[in-house]
């Protein structure tokens, strides 16, 4: 078959991209570096991008194919063109181009170095034996480990595109690894250091890390696992983001639906001690009054389930409690 | 046959965006669907419950399934992110072991989750199960002309792995509809991704950045408006829109349409009972625009 191929060109750093178009003879069952590699080789050597192991493994080529990140010797021509008429390729986004479809990913790894992507066991005596590990305990991190690197999560990350400190879902998947990881002395400083601006709270739950993983590590239920061990500490300093969950709980449990107003001045203005808070809220309250959007708590009507939902969610809280005690 | 579902408003169809209720049951008249209201329902936790512990979230809202199940009826949402939270739970528990039902049923007092039943968002099911010629023959105002951009909302597009309505990143849907009513889709970057609402409490910079990018590229694609199925979004986009102004330093102005707001258009409705006028950012260029044909 006949397959045109769209390719996003840049010469070097500062060059104003353009797109150019190949058309390719291939099969169904090549996969898009395979195209990739014809073009380079049958019709045009000055095309750039990052290959190696050709089995899911280095992840050196992943590229945005199609709209989204991909490991290119992953996903075949035939699956690409089910509901569309041509390959686009073009580079990872979120990061700078160097050439082509390669990009420079020294943010990607200073990011990755930012959450001591290693298992600390410097303050521990040096051991007779190796430190050990129970296969139960492997399991815990076995998703999480999986991680090839690759940077397709990466690419895709809404709240990286806007947010220069966020360190990223490969770096807090990796977080996620070393903190549940049993050998690791540093658990406790992590649990603070992820707690961080830059950190999980700054994660927008946009669903792509999971979506485009080519390797199943699901970045965002990683980043749920360390919110849920942050909320687990009775002793953490309050903060904004912290606060959100744990009202979402309170309220819910309260009146079944949400109470909008009751859960602003909760969150955003620590029940009236944030006062900053307090006057950020204003030009929101006054142009939702005048537009009659304002969610009056006199007008909010509680669910007519509220007890029940009020007995399951003590009853589940229990039951979470004293699994932990476990 | 009489379309039929248990209704499930979520909180924010309740309270700032209550026009989206009104739209909602506005059109399911004229369009012949009943609803009937889950009024023991509660809120489905938005993404946050599953970070205070999945099971929490998989419990509370098993129960809303159960509620709609109870009714012998498949539930609709009209918000991106109820969809995709209650309808990962019902997937999770309908098509998993039977030991997580049974788990989940210890906590549910009163009531029992089977996995008998659908959650299904409005614009699905007004596409698979309405359908878009039976629709096409209900307007009543064509809105040839109108441009619209389609917001999706990330829940609706990858909050659901087991069952999906479409692919993430081409989906077409919401332009499906667009198509049906008269109006023109017009196809930007961003339609598909995150409008920042789940950080608009702590990390409004990044929040209303987001915001900014996709209402921007609507813009310049040549949106006359941008519809969506999710009120959170809705939030972001229209009622911190003068924020999200501020923070990308441009102006901005474009009306945000709850999805059954333009349907109700289309079908002749009022554009007060639609609660048009309950917006932050104005829709009169979108009234207008169709009232003026």
């Amino acid at each position: 078959m006949k397959v045109s191929v769209r390719i996003r060109r840049q010469a070097s750093r500062e060059s104003k991209p353009d797109y150019q178009t190949y058309s390719v003879e291939c099969s169904e069952g090549n996969t898009i570096l395979d195209v990739l590699n014809k073009i380079q080789w049958e019709q045009d050597g000055s095309l750039a991008y990052r290959r190696n192991c050709r089995n899911a493994i280095c992840g050196s080529c992943a590229m945005r194919v199609n709209g989204r990140a991909v490991l290119t010797c992953q996903n075949l021509v035939g699956e690409e063109l089910e509901d569309q008429t041509e390959l686009l390729i073009q580079p990872l986004g979120n990061l700078p181009v160097i050439k082509d479809l390669v990009v420079d990913m020294t943010k990607f790894w200073n990011n990755l170095k930012k959450v001591d992507p290693f298992v600390s066991t410097a303050s521990r005596q040096i051991p007779e034996k190796e430190f050990l590990q129970l296969p139960e305990q492997r399991e815990k991190l076995q998703s999480a480990a999986n991680c090839i690197l690759c940077g397709a999560c990466y690419s895709e990350c809404n709240a990286a595109a806007v947010n220069d400190d966020f360190v990223g879902p490969h770096a807090l998947a990796k977080a996620y690894r070393v903190m549940a990881d049993n050998r690791d002395d540093r658990t406790k400083e992590r649990i603070e250091q992820y707690n961080q601006p830059g950190g999980v709270w700054d994660c927008t739950r946009c669903f792509n890390c999971n979506e485009v993983c080519p390797v199943g590590v699901e970045p965002l239920d990683r980043i749920s696992q360390i919110k849920q061990t942050i909320l687990q500490q009775e002793k953490m300093e309050d903060s904004t983001a912290l606060r959100h969950r744990r009202t979402m709980v309170e309220l819910v449990k309260e009146d079944g639906w949400i109470d909008e107003s009751k859960f602003g001045l909760k969150v955003v203005t620590d029940s009236g001690r944030d006062l900053k808070g307090l006057v950020s809220l204003i030009p929101l309250g006054t142009r939702m009054v005048v537009k009659g959007k304002m969610p009056w708590p006199w007008k909010f009507k509680p669910s007519e389930g509220k007890l029940e939902i009020k007995a399951l969610i003590n009853a589940v809280s229990q039951h979470l409690k004293d699994q932990r005690k476990i | 046959m009489t379309l039929k579902y248990a209704y499930y408003p979520g909180c924010v169809a309740k309270g700032a965006c209550k026009e989206l209720h009104d739209s909602t049951t506005g059109i399911a008249r004229v369009l012949g669907i009943e609803l009937v209201e889950l009024e023991k329902a509660s809120c489905c936790g938005s993404g946050t419950f599953k970070e205070t512990d999945e099971f929490l979230e998989d419990t509370v809202n098993a129960r809303n399934i159960a509620l709609a199940e109870e009714l012998g009826l498949t539930m609709m949402t009209q918000c991106s992110t109820c969809q995709g939270v209650i309808g990962r739970v019902n997937d999770k528990l309908k098509y998993g072991e039977q030991s997580q039902r049974d788990h989940v049923n210890q906590y549910l007092d009163g009531h029992h989750y089977q996995g008998t039943t659908e959650v299904k968002h409005l614009l699905w099911i007004l596409v698979q199960d309405y359908g878009l010629d039976a629709l096409k023959q209900k307007v009543q105002k064509s809105l040839n002309g109108l441009k619209c951009g389609a917001f999706y909302g990330c829940y609706l597009l990858r909050g659901q792995t087991v069952t999906r309505y479409e692919d993430p990143y081409h989906p077409h849907s919401l332009e499906d509809v667009f198509t049906a009513l008269g109006a023109t889709p017009i196809e930007y970057e961003g339609r598909t991704q995150c409008c920042g609402w789940p950080l608009a409490s702590y990390a409004t910079n990044a929040s209303f950045s987001m915001a900014g990018r996709h209402l921007l590229a609507a813009i310049e694609a040549g949106a006359d408006c941008i519809v969506t199925p999710c009120p959170l979004c809705h939030l972001n986009l229209d009622s911190r829109q003068p924020e999200v102004e501020k923070v990308i330093g441009k102006k901005l102005g474009i009306p945000i349409l709850h999805l059954p707001q333009l349907i109700g258009l289309a079908l002749g409705l009022n554009p007060e009972q639609l609660g048009l006028s309950r917006h932050i950012v104005s829709t009169s260029s979108v009234i207008n625009s169709v009232l003026s044909r």
